[in-house]
């Protein structure tokens, strides 16, 4: 009983700490106190809201969405398909490692002019969303490989389960969770994939309204577009918190 | 003979992927025929690197710089909140929800916004990079200020230690790996938020020279400017390994 109070205390206290940020955002914007550059957050959803800037950031949503969603799905796949081959076929398994190792330790930054030479511009974004995600998703599933324990891949082998039946029935189910939190760590890195590819000379997107309006002082709508990215990554990563919480209730 | 043979066969099966990458790429440059100003070969690309060693070298040592004080800023700042959250279970309450939903926002996305808020200056990269670094610290130290070891408050106590000497003796120290996995974390995310913050606003550094290179198409000096940043990132991050390593070594 008192666990369950001191939880909703924390509860309420959390929400009065966000109501808190958001009023003192609105109290600066009103009142200026951070200069022009900061609007009032009223202005800013009253911005996003406005049906005449519809076109504008639906054609934007659009654009940077689709290659959040084309990154993010190609990253998970080639992520959980590296590692499974690195599992099934140990000889690999060293040299993806170190492959991996090695392009992770290069910028995003500094692998677009690569992407500017070998793929078109418009596809740069989902790139480096994708190169992100795939990173983050083959460490995970690495390590959720490992996870099922050396007595139980005893047991399914003394019981003369073959490698595929361990496999499938043993090795994939105990990695899922592992994979799962992966895969919500990847969706901010997916935003910030599309974004910085878009900040590369894509011809439309959040992230190219965002630099526009930077240099022209359109400050309400630069705001906006940054609070749609932020705003539906924290949704997406919030979502994904829910589906960890029930895979690791199913399978831990 | 057979050492040399061993030894050729560790190397193979540590860097096929590197090398098949390496491989792939110069296939593809010859059948493809791309021409030297869209693909720069390797060789022009170090020819341009020792052309301009000294403009390099400062553009690379501003890039550490800012992201070496942001760092530190950023740190400092969390560990400072993380402190006053830990002293006041209120403040904690109202915290802790903050931090972790900024903690999971893709920081690089606020960069426009900074960039107008503060102007377009080197202390403006210097508080983006902070601020990127801030969020993490607060989470991962706050955390390690409840984790004690089991049954160390108590035995504390038992020895009628007060609560400043609880404190410093047993509270701090539990933080340090936490800060430092926080650390780890965020430094690869400060070289990258220097390089793009430099990028954004055309100032200086590594990010600006990039920019500077594929604006006129200079290719050469794009990859070379790439290459760079890897190193400058590479050397950030085996800085870190090094510190947690020192860390890990005296506190277990």
């Amino acid at each position: 009983m008192t666990a369950r109070s001191d939880g909703l205390q924390r509860f309420m206290l959390g929400l009065v700490g966000i109501g808190l940020f958001l009023g003192m955002w609105q109290v600066i914007g009103v009142y200026r106190l951070a200069g022009l550059t900061w609007p009032p957050l009223t202005d800013v959803l009253a911005f996003i809201t406005d049906p005449s800037k519809q076109t504008l950031f639906g054609r934007a949503i659009t654009a940077s969405f689709s290659a959040v969603i084309t990154g993010y799905g190609l990253g998970v796949v080639a992520g959980i398909a590296l590692a499974m081959l690195g599992r099934v076929v140990a000889v690999l398994k060293p040299g993806l490692d170190r492959l991996i190792a090695v392009i992770h330790a290069i910028p995003l930054v500094a692998l677009a002019p690569l992407f500017m030479v070998a793929a078109n511009r418009d596809a740069t974004p989902p790139s480096i969303a994708a190169l992100g995600v795939f990173y983050m998703i083959y460490v995970a599933t690495t390590s959720g490989l490992n996870a099922a324990s050396a007595t139980h891949r005893d047991v399914f082998t003394a019981l003369g389960a073959s490698p595929v039946t361990r496999f499938m029935r043993l090795e994939l189910p105990a990695a899922l969770p592992a994979i799962v939190s992966g895969m919500k760590l990847a969706i901010p890195v997916a935003f910030i994939g599309a974004i910085v590819g878009e900040w590369f000379g894509a011809s439309r997107g959040l992230g190219l309204l965002m630099v526009s309006a930077m240099q022209n002082f359109q400050i309400p709508l630069l705001w906006s577009a940054v609070l749609i990215v932020t705003a539906s990554s924290l949704a997406l990563f919030g979502l994904m918190s829910l589906v960890e919480r029930l895979t690791y209730g199913r399978y831990q | 003979m057979s050492g040399v043979i061993k030894g050729l066969g560790t190397f193979l099966s540590n860097y096929w992927g590197v090398i098949a990458i390496l491989v792939l790429w110069e296939a593809w440059v010859n059948i493809s025929g791309l021409n030297a100003i869209v693909l720069p070969s390797p060789v022009s690309v170090f020819l341009d690197l020792a052309s301009a060693p000294g403009l390099y070298a400062t553009n690379a040592a501003q890039t550490f710089i800012v992201a070496l004080l942001g760092l530190i800023l950023g740190l400092a700042g969390g560990i400072l909140l993380a402190l006053v959250a830990w002293a006041s279970r209120l403040l904690n309450g109202l915290l802790t929800p903050l931090g972790l939903i900024f903690s999971c926002v893709p920081v690089v996305a606020l960069i426009p916004i900074i960039a107008r808020l503060l102007g377009y200056d080197m202390r403006t990269e210097i508080a983006i990079v902070a601020i990127a670094a801030f969020f993490p610290t607060f989470v991962f130290v706050g955390a390690g200020l409840r984790a004690l070891p089991p049954g160390s408050d108590d035995l504390f106590k038992v020895f009628g230690a007060s609560r400043i000497q609880r404190f410093l003796r047993l509270v701090l120290p539990a933080a340090v790996p936490n800060l430092m996995i926080a650390l780890r974390l965020t430094a690869p995310e400060a070289i990258l938020a220097a390089i793009l913050a430099e990028l954004l606003m055309g100032t200086s550094g590594l990010g600006f020279m990039f920019r500077e290179a594929s604006g006129r198409f200079a290719m050469e000096r794009a990859f070379g400017t790439s290459i760079i940043a890897t190193i400058t990132a590479v050397i950030c991050f085996g800085l870190v390994m090094a510190a947690e390593r020192r860390v890990a070594a005296r506190w277990q």
